[in-house]
């Protein structure tokens, strides 16, 4: 499986390289042509020929990193032991499979996505995409049947995310801008066969900001996220800036994501901060043999991370971009709640309720590699 | 006196006469393209001239001339070619090849050149009116692009 996926994105990189290639190269094609001598000073006061027409601010900075097109990459975990606690059934204190502990020994899995601008106007930017997210639990020994369900649950199957997403930028004039952004995502161990619909996971966010120079952006707004796991409502600031001489910025959608950046030049970047990762994963498939029917219980797991990481991304081939990150996967929850029907608990870190978790377990916190190939956009 | 001034109108004339924008006998219908247009990011302007039957677009104003590191006229810094690094962004034809095709009304073939990353696209002009033109510059098919909108530029007052 790990090897047919590392053939697939060889594959599709290659791809990628053969498909910009015939657009690459600044050839000089009026060298056989004088050029004509300009007096640049006359083109300094000038107006719009249309008086009605309007100034619109850019979606993106001066110095700010490519955005992608298309993704495809592979993440890559190291060993960790994984403590996997009672799971309690619905009256909350009876025990329907005891805890145990396991060695994983990788964590790893394909990742790919898409973007591409639906409207791209001065007047409104509007993007949709999918993403495919695979990750598969390779334990040191294979859970028995007597294992903790989670356990044999992730050796056998593993946790898969398949969504659509889509963003919106509607500039209100030269400076002001609307931000949206939204998404569906299935998560969960199903396999070929999706689950039902009822169990999609619904984020959201909507900023208003301000791009007070061609080197600054900043927006504030509110987010409905499961980047920590569970779904929350969350306030969320964008900030990214490029100073003068384009070799030092920022690139934050804070809490969501965090990072420096240090610009080598525009074809060669560095990066250092974090990323909040996370999701509701629904437990539907059942296990061979005679232990728990897992889909009738309404389980999910709610994985949130945080990934502390230097990233490097760079111009292989034109617009053919590899990005590296290295760092460490930080657990911050790896729980299982009960969702009858996939209905939610809005626990608001529990200051509205406090409702106890199906299974509580740890984790270890181990080294990450994510290797991506990538097109960017113009 | 008179003379002088006199010699001093000739020179505004002729100097007129350069701003290619502004009145240009049109002998192509796709010669409407010619004249000083901005993009949205109103950070330079680009007077696209015809020469043969191809059109092309040189930088000939920025927001911004000179390089905040070195104080010295921006030159194409970020060009992968270090041979091109020193060239003066004034004067620099971003627009490059760009033939009209009289059934859609559109003009293709030619590449857009990014000074911020030094990168090139292919690129398809629309004229959506008289005053606008959309830019979409893509990589090897259309719909991995962006579209940007360019305003026509005139001297004030003169339509």
């Amino acid at each position: 499986m790990r090897r047919n996926a590392l053939k697939g994105v060889v594959a599709v990189g290659a791809a990628f390289v053969l498909l910009a290639g015939p657009v690459m190269g600044q050839v000089d094609t009026t060298s056989t042509y004088e050029e004509e001598e300009i007096d640049f000073s006359l083109y300094d006061n000038l107006s719009f020929a249309d008086e009605s027409a309007k100034r619109y601010c850019s979606p993106k900075i001066e110095g700010l990193s490519p955005a992608k097109l298309i993704s495809v990459g592979y993440d890559f975990q190291g060993g960790y032991d994984l403590n996997a606690g009672d799971i309690l059934g619905a009256d909350g204190s009876s025990i329907i499979a005891g805890g145990g502990d396991a060695q994983v020994n990788a964590t790893h899995g394909l990742r790919a996505g898409f973007n591409v601008p639906v409207v791209s106007k001065t007047s409104l930017v509007w993007q949709m995409g999918a993403n495919f997210w695979n990750t598969r639990y390779a334990y040191d020994e294979t859970p028995t049947e007597n294992a903790n369900p989670l356990h044999r649950t992730l050796s056998e199957h593993g946790l898969r995310t398949a969504g659509v997403n889509t963003t919106v930028f509607k500039p209100l004039d030269s400076q002001q801008f609307i931000l949206f952004q939204g998404s569906a995502d299935l998560s969960g161990t199903y396999g070929g066969s999706f689950m039902p619909l009822q169990y999609l996971k619904y984020s959201a966010a909507l900023l208003y900001g301000k791009r007070p120079t061609e080197r600054k952006q900043w927006a504030v707004g509110l987010a409905r996220t499961y980047r920590v796991g569970e779904i929350n409502y969350i306030p969320v600031v964008l900030y990214n800036a490029t100073d003068a001489v384009n070799k030092w910025g920022t690139e934050i959608l804070f809490p969501a994501r965090a990072h420096v950046r240090r610009t080598i030049n525009p074809r060669n970047m560095v990066f250092f901060g974090y990323e909040l990762e996370g999701q509701s994963y629904r437990l539907w498939q059942n296990l061979d043999g005679d232990a728990a029917d897992l889909s009738a219980e309404d389980l999910e797991v709610r994985r949130g991370e945080a990934r502390v990481r230097f990233v490097y991304e760079c111009s292989l081939k034109s617009f053919v971009w590899l990005s590296v990150q290295a760092g460490y996967r930080v657990n911050y929850r790896f729980d299982v709640d009960r969702l009858v029907d996939g209905e939610e608990i809005y626990r608001a870190f529990g200051l509205l309720r406090d409702d106890p978790y199906a299974q509580v377990n740890g984790m270890g916190n181990p080294f990450y590699l994510n290797v991506s190939v990538n097109l960017v956009s113009p | 006196m008179i003379r002088t001034m006199s010699l001093w109108a000739t020179m505004a004339v002729l100097a007129l006469g350069t701003l290619s924008f502004d009145v240009q006998p049109q002998t192509d219908p796709g010669d409407k393209l010619l004249g000083v247009w901005e993009p949205s990011n109103g950070r330079a302007r680009v007077k696209i001239d015809r020469i043969g039957n191809k059109y092309y677009g040189r930088i000939v104003w920025l927001i911004e001339p000179n390089d905040p590191e070195t104080g010295e006229a921006k030159t194409d810094k970020n060009n992968p070619d270090p041979a091109l690094q020193n060239v003066p962004l004034k004067g620099y034809r971003m627009l490059k090849d760009f033939v009209y095709q009289e059934e859609d009304g559109t003009w293709t073939e030619g590449t857009i050149y990014d000074p911020l990353n030094g990168s090139t696209y292919s690129c398809v002009i629309k004229m959506t009116d008289e005053n606008t033109l959309d830019i979409r510059g893509y990589i090897g098919v259309q719909a991995l692009g962006r579209t940007d909108v360019w305003k026509r530029l005139v001297i004030p007052g003169r339509r």
